[in-house]
């Protein structure tokens, strides 16, 4: 089904970006430049927005054209385009972004013509759905589970492998002695934050 | 089909020449001579042509840096038709490399710190005095010309073992089995060399993946400098020096050995694919087979589609991860543009497995690699393969052996329930390899040489 693989959705959004040739500098450079500048990884702030797989804000430019035979076309305007995988449905997604992280929307989604800004919710739900295309390709590590099973699976694997490599060749007894302490330890680890390293130092002290 | 003319290309590059002993000059070109002594060296280069009249005693071929090129004073347009890469040379390539922490140019030998090299001579022979008495006409040719000067110089030979000359390297493995076939190059081609076709057999690879001025599997021309005259029959060569800590190396098989159920030589076969004694592991996993070592329809004849799990050879062995033959599917299409050709030599003596080593021994291999793109061939290999393992479905685990670890690393050793062949985690991996230099070189045709030395490039 489009748009949905499993409990994961798949959000493609192209919103059209202003053309101002009264401005001093386009819309669509501006939008470039607050791009380049957003924080990344565990700073990024779709990391606040903790449902969020991996999110993506792109300027689409025009179509290229590369010559005989090709024939040439372009667009109507430039475009932002959004990608976003996320647990869970459409409706609360937004409604987690507006409430989340409103000041990045409105910085971003400004350059774009009819965005009605992100206070009016309903409005801006209303808006995100209006430029919403169909989704059919996810992001390659999508495969059903949440953000947090996923971190949860991460810190078990890296976990693991650390513990087994201190206690290889280990007695039966003493194995098992250390596996029951490890397994406590594991069981009572925060859940790593989204985008977060697991580290050497990370798993050692689990291990 | 590509007919080549191996007059025309330097033997370097269409074979490796299994002589016992190589030094590789390292020049500095002088202006005022250097195309000068390129024009006398030419008569020296040898050719592809084959060794029906016996082989010679010595061989001889050049390469050059971009440095070297301008100092050569080839028309700015032509230098600018270089690669990127290319131009760029390696030490400016290291963040894609991996080429950091102990593996960085801070760690690199001062001729190849400074990128002060700007041609490689390569001289094998079929002895010591032999070498010598070559090099020292070699560099009265330099001397002669006032041409060039050696700044550098690597020797570089077989390890002789208990009196016999072998293939091996200073890890104890057997090296050298499966460079790639390519149409038109003429060689003893054996099954599983080449490229995977549809119905299970093997084909040579197209010619441009290892020359320039010939299609490769894409059906493109390689990227290549202008004129073509310039560019047909010349490759690039990766040369990178790679000094072995030996004493690291048989501790932590050593240790680890004691803790692995199949045994020392059998954790051995797991980190490469291959038994020490070259028996691949996908065709005889169990034991060395020399039966097997010896059979040129067996010893590089295998594939992975039958062993998707690693049981046999682990997802991350060294000859999967750099040849990974059917293993991502498609037939094996995957790999095609990513095969490189190695001519590797290993430097300094053989040290028993029962004598005392220490890392600071001189123990190491030259390892020069042929192809027709360096971004998309030795690059990837090295960055995607070697340095990274998501490809093979190893998340951020490096090659065991060649990986820049920092002793973080670990490796992940497929098996089963039978004892003899468990699966087992290799945690905390040193560096048993580390890059003390090198260089991305050029290697003309002798017709590029002769328009060198000329000065009759003409790039309009």
């Amino acid at each position: 089904m489009a748009n949905q693989s499993g409990g994961v959705y798949g959000l493609t959004i192209l919103s059209p970006i202003k053309d101002d040739p009264n401005s001093e500098v386009s819309p669509n450079l501006a939008l470039r430049i607050y791009l380049a500048k957003l924080p990344r990884h565990r700073n990024s702030p779709f990391a606040k927005v903790s449902s969020t797989h991996f999110a993506r804000l792109v300027v689409m430019d025009d179509v290229v054209y590369v010559g005989m035979p090709a024939c040439e076309e372009h667009l109507q305007s430039k475009y932002l385009v959004f990608e976003s995988n996320f647990d869970g449905d459409l409706d609360t997604y937004l409604e987690r972004m507006a409430a989340e992280i409103p000041e990045t929307v409105d910085a971003v989604w400004k350059h774009c013509v009819g965005f009605p800004g992100v206070a009016d919710v309903a409005a801006f739900k209303a808006y995100m759905k209006k430029c919403q295309i169909e989704t059919t390709f996810f992001f390659a590590d999508v495969n059903d589970k949440t953000v947090q099973q996923t971190l949860r699976a991460l810190q078990t694997q890296s976990a693991v492998t650390a513990f087994i490599v201190k206690h290889q060749g280990a007695s039966p007894s003493e194995l098992q002695a250390a596996f029951a302490h490890f397994m406590e330890k594991l069981n009572k680890a925060p859940l790593p934050a989204p985008a977060a390293t697991l580290g050497k130092e990370f798993v050692d002290e689990l291990a | 089909m590509s007919k080549l003319d191996p007059t025309d290309i330097q033997g370097f590059v269409l074979r490796g020449y299994t002589f016992p002993v190589a030094r590789y000059l390292l020049l500095q070109i002088v202006p005022a001579g250097g195309r000068e002594f390129i024009g006398k060296l030419i008569d020296q280069i040898t050719t592809g042509e084959r060794w029906d009249q016996g082989k010679p005693r010595t061989t001889v071929n050049v390469a050059f840096t971009f440095r070297g090129l301008k100092k050569l004073d080839l028309p700015e347009p032509s230098l600018q038709s270089f690669p990127c890469e290319f131009v760029q040379g390696m030490k400016a390539r290291g963040a894609i490399l991996c080429d950091t922490g102990l593996n960085s140019p801070d760690h690199w030998e001062p001729v190849w710190r400074d990128e002060s090299v700007d041609a490689w001579l390569g001289v094998y022979a079929e002895s010591l005095p032999e070498l010598d008495r070559q090099c020292a006409d070699l560099e009265k040719l330099m001397a002669g010309t006032n041409g060039a000067v050696v700044i550098g110089s690597q020797d570089a030979g077989v390890l002789v073992i208990e009196g016999k000359i072998t293939t091996k390297e200073h890890f104890g493995f057997t090296d050298g089995f499966g460079n790639p076939d390519y149409v038109g190059v003429v060689r003893d081609t054996q099954p599983g060399q080449g490229k995977l076709m549809s119905n299970g057999s093997w084909a040579p690879l197209a010619t441009g993946e290892l020359m320039l001025g010939y299609a490769d599997e894409a059906g493109e021309l390689p990227v290549a400098p202008i004129p073509h005259l310039l560019a047909n029959n010349s490759t690039f060569m990766v040369y990178r020096k790679m000094h072995q800590n030996v004493a690291t190396f048989r501790k932590y098989l050593n240790e680890k050995g004691k803790l692995y159920s199949g045994g020392k030589e059998k954790l051995a076969s797991k980190f490469i694919g291959r038994f020490r004694d070259g028996t691949p592991i996908e065709v005889s996993p169990d034991k060395c087979d020399p039966a097997v070592v010896a059979n040129k329809q067996l010893n590089v004849n295998f594939k992975y589609g039958s062993d998707l799990d690693g049981v046999r050879c682990p997802i991350g062995a060294h000859v999967r991860r750099t040849n990974p033959r059917d293993a991502f599917g498609f037939d094996g299409k995957l790999v095609n543009r990513r095969r490189i050709t190695r001519r590797g030599l290993p430097y300094g003596p053989h040290t028993p497995e029962d004598q005392p080593v220490s890392d600071a021994d001189e123990h190491g291999l030259i390892f020069m690699v042929m192809n027709a793109s360096i971004f998309r061939q030795f690059e990837f290999v090295q960055q995607q393969w070697i340095e990274y393992g998501n490809d093979a479905r190893q998340g951020n685990d490096k090659d065991m052996l060649m990986g820049n670890h920092g002793g973080v690393g670990k490796f992940m050793i497929q098996g089963t329930a039978d004892p003899a062949n468990p699966p087992f985690v290799c945690g905390g991996l040193q560096n048993f390899v580390e890059l003390r230099g090198g260089d991305y070189f050029w290697v003309p045709s002798i017709t590029a040489l002769r328009m060198i030395a000329d000065n009759s490039v003409d790039p309009r």
